[in-house]
């Protein structure tokens, strides 16, 4: 009798338990949907795009890999792909390489420290658009405060025009990019750089650590993992940008510029979305290389 | 303690999931277009927004005013020009184009192949009569009856680049005629040349505006591809020509620097900034100058686009209303669009566009009569301009070879890059025929 009763409360029990997971289930099925409408659905069908002949108004047919064969025999496509390869490493190089010594500098304690925080956080606060125009007008040949400085200092006495040259357009994007976007590495840094115990620094001066020893040695590791998420998540939104190099070349002068998002915008012009599609599709692979590790990254953090 | 909460106080699973249900359902059923039948009907018009907004506001009030004596409910949007094919393009995609709206040439050719819009020829046909007939130019250029069988546009309006030069700088310099030709161009410009003021400010960038140098290039004798749009023909003598005229003046220091990077208003700024004596423009500058800086308004002229060796190529570009296929008030739509060609309206929106007249009748408002300059330019552009992409063939290939910019960009080959004329032209022929490939 008492066997039966075990079992008996047994089933209820496996049965309550099986009804809380189905309704945890039917729970999550609605976030699950609007998901897979208002990410998966746009995804997918800009992949299926890419390879139709879709122009605005005609839905189009599949034509196969067309019109990433058309991409592929532009030079203007192949510019896209160094630039966009040239302005991803470089600009990410250098707002980690300024974010990082900010923050250490900041880390320290100086007086006014709090307002000089705040200061350079400006950058990041200001809208892209507001912040790139301003690049611009300052980059001006005639009138531009960068050129009115170096003239009238005397450090270099002829005028230059940064964006209309090959030679200088890019380095020109990339240090107006660099100067929105390194806040984005300063804010995570410092905060980390809070949560290294004083005691590791303590113990690394007492074992003889000089100041590179100690940031090679303590600093680093403890700040490793802010570095690496930022890192990825600034190259996917380093390579998806579009705002900087339109607002300051439109991708000129003769393509030096030039880059994906540009490319598809340009793509869009033409009123041939099925070529935008393509030249987006061709970013996949790099990107969700980059979103893959920067998911399982991100993942091995809440796990820990 | 949380399963007596969800099943005991009101809110049963039951409960939960019927409410999540039914947000699903309403989120899924508002991302998707109601049928029109099933909305209140009103007519719906997507204007173009121009830089006057006293234009614009005489669009809507007009639309607005006219469904009040109607008896129909309005709704205009102003569009951004610059806005219009992505929105189209979406409201393609989700079948919630508007009644009427006001379209450019290329975006009109698309989508009248894609039987978007319906003929027109009945409206078109009784304002022309109404009016004093068509003017050639827009005539020619918007009609689509060897596409799709009829006309599915109605003019309202053209415009293109004149030639805005500095007379205050010009004529004590000697020169108190427009130059006539290129050449003349460079050398009254070289005569004023002085910087901060460049003579040249006309765009050689990634913009629509640094278009002007296929203009230049045809009034060389040069052609982009032949008449049946298979065969790029860009490696030609008359494009050297061109090209020859461009480096030189290039080489003399006439073009302001950042001209090939210089975004839509580029020109327009160099002009207004006093750092251009000559600028090719549609004639907002104009406007701008006239409002905020009378001084600089009362300096300057207007004039024809200059021609080459082989005649002017000054191209019109004409602005027409189109009703969709999809409205469910295409009656009213028609009536609307005939309505708006009355003169009184008319003669008010030209005062402000920046538009020249469509119809013969329209050269005897008071727009026209003489005392604005900008419109004596647009009168003389509708009247004497060539037609879209003349001496070569409008059609979908030369759209999307003007929209890749690929003559600016052989442009910026030679003077940025310092590429020879045939490397130059060489790479451009290979892009353009890639592009005339497609078609």
């Amino acid at each position: 009798m008492a066997d039966l009763n075990a079992h008996a409360g047994e089933r209820q029990n496996r049965a309550a338990a099986m009804r809380l997971n189905l309704f945890a289930y039917a729970l999550v099925i609605p976030v699950t949907l609007l998901i897979i409408g208002l990410v998966g659905y746009p995804f997918f069908f800009a992949i299926w795009v890419s390879f139709t002949d879709q122009v605005i108004g005609n839905v189009g047919k599949f034509i196969g890999f067309t019109n990433f064969a058309y991409l592929a025999g532009t030079s203007t496509f192949w510019a896209a792909i160094q630039n966009t390869v040239v302005i991803v490493v470089v600009t990410d190089i250098l707002k980690l390489g300024i974010g990082l010594g900010l923050a250490l500098l900041v880390h320290q304690h100086f007086p006014a420290r709090g307002i000089f925080r705040s200061i350079l956080l400006l950058p990041w606060a200001m809208p892209a658009f507001v912040a790139f125009l301003t690049w611009r007008v300052m980059y001006q040949p005639i009138g531009g405060r960068i050129n009115l400085i170096l003239t009238q200092t005397g450090l270099y006495p002829h005028v230059v025009d940064w964006l209309g040259q090959r030679h200088t357009a890019m380095g020109s994007v990339i240090v107006a990019s660099v100067w929105r976007g390194f806040p984005f590495w300063f804010i995570p840094i410092l905060v980390q750089l809070y949560s290294v115990p004083e005691e590791f620094y303590d113990a690394a001066r007492a074992d003889g650590a000089n100041p590179w020893q100690r940031f090679r040695g303590v600093t680093l590791p403890g700040i490793k993992q802010v570095i690496i998420v930022p890192t990825l998540l600034s190259s996917i939104w380093t390579a998806n940008a579009f705002e900087h190099v339109w607002l300051l070349t439109q991708g000129g002068p003769s393509d030096a510029t030039m880059v994906f998002p540009v490319l598809a915008y340009f793509g869009m012009q033409t009123q041939r979305i099925g070529e935008a599609a393509a030249v987006s599709v061709y970013m996949l692979p790099a990107l969700g290389i980059l979103v893959i590790f920067a998911t399982a990254l991100m993942m091995r953090d809440d796990e820990q | 303690m949380t399963d007596k909460t969800t099943s005991g106080a009101g809110w049963s699973r039951r409960r939960v999931l019927t409410t999540a249900a039914s947000g699903v359902a309403l989120a899924a059923a508002s991302g998707f277009p109601m049928p029109a039948v099933a909305q209140a009907r009103k007519l719906t018009y997507w204007g173009g927004l121009i830089f006057s907004e006293d234009a614009n506001n005489l669009l809507v009030e007009a639309i607005n005013a006219w469904g009040a004596a109607n008896g129909v409910e309005t709704e205009v949007v102003m569009i951004n020009q610059n806005e219009t094919t992505q929105k189209v393009s979406a409201a393609v995609a989700s079948n919630t184009m508007p009644d009427a709206l006001d379209v450019g040439l290329d975006l009109m050719l698309l989508l009248a192949r894609q039987n978007q819009f319906i003929l027109l020829d009945d409206v078109y046909n009784k304002v022309g009569d109404a009016h004093g007939g068509w003017y050639d130019g827009p005539a020619r250029a918007t009609d689509t009856t060897s596409e799709v069988g009829g006309r599915v546009g109605v003019p309202f309006g053209v415009n293109g680049n004149l030639l805005l030069r500095r007379r205050d700088l010009l004529e004590p310099a000697g020169f108190t005629e427009a130059p006539k030709t290129w050449a003349e161009l460079a050398e009254q410009a070289a005569a004023v040349n002085a910087p901060p003021v460049y003579g040249l400010g006309l765009a050689l960038s990634n913009v629509g505006d640094a278009n002007v140098q296929v203009n230049v290039m045809q009034s060389y004798g040069g052609r982009i591809a032949d008449d049946e749009g298979k065969k790029i023909l860009l490696d030609s003598a008359e494009t050297r020509e061109w090209l020859t005229w461009l480096k030189g003046a290039w080489d003399k220091g006439l073009f302001p620097p950042g001209v090939t990077t210089w975004d839509g208003a580029g020109d327009n700024q160099a002009y207004l900034s006093g750092q251009a004596a000559f600028i090719a423009n549609t004639g907002s500058v104009g406007i701008a100058a006239r409002n905020d800086d009378p001084e600089l308004f009362e300096g300057s002229a207007f004039s024809p686009l200059p021609a080459g060796p082989k005649g002017t190529i000054s191209p019109i570009t004409p602005q027409s209303r189109v009703i969709t296929t999809g409205s469910q008030m295409q009656d009213e739509a028609k009536a609307l669009v005939e309505h708006l060609s009355n003169p009184e309206f008319m003669n008010a929106y030209f005062n402000v566009a920046i538009y020249g007249p469509v119809l013969k009748n329209q050269e005897q408002l008071q727009a026209f009569d003489g005392s604005n300059s900008i419109l004596v330019g647009l009168l003389g552009l509708a009247q004497n301009g060539t037609a879209p992409a003349y001496p070569d063939v409008y059609n979908a290939a030369y759209a999307d070879f003007s929209s890749n910019f690929t003559v600016p960009k052989l442009a910026q080959r030679v003077v940025v890059d310092g590429w020879d004329f045939d490397r130059a032209i060489a790479e451009a022929v290979e892009q353009g025929q890639a592009i005339y490939n497609k078609y």
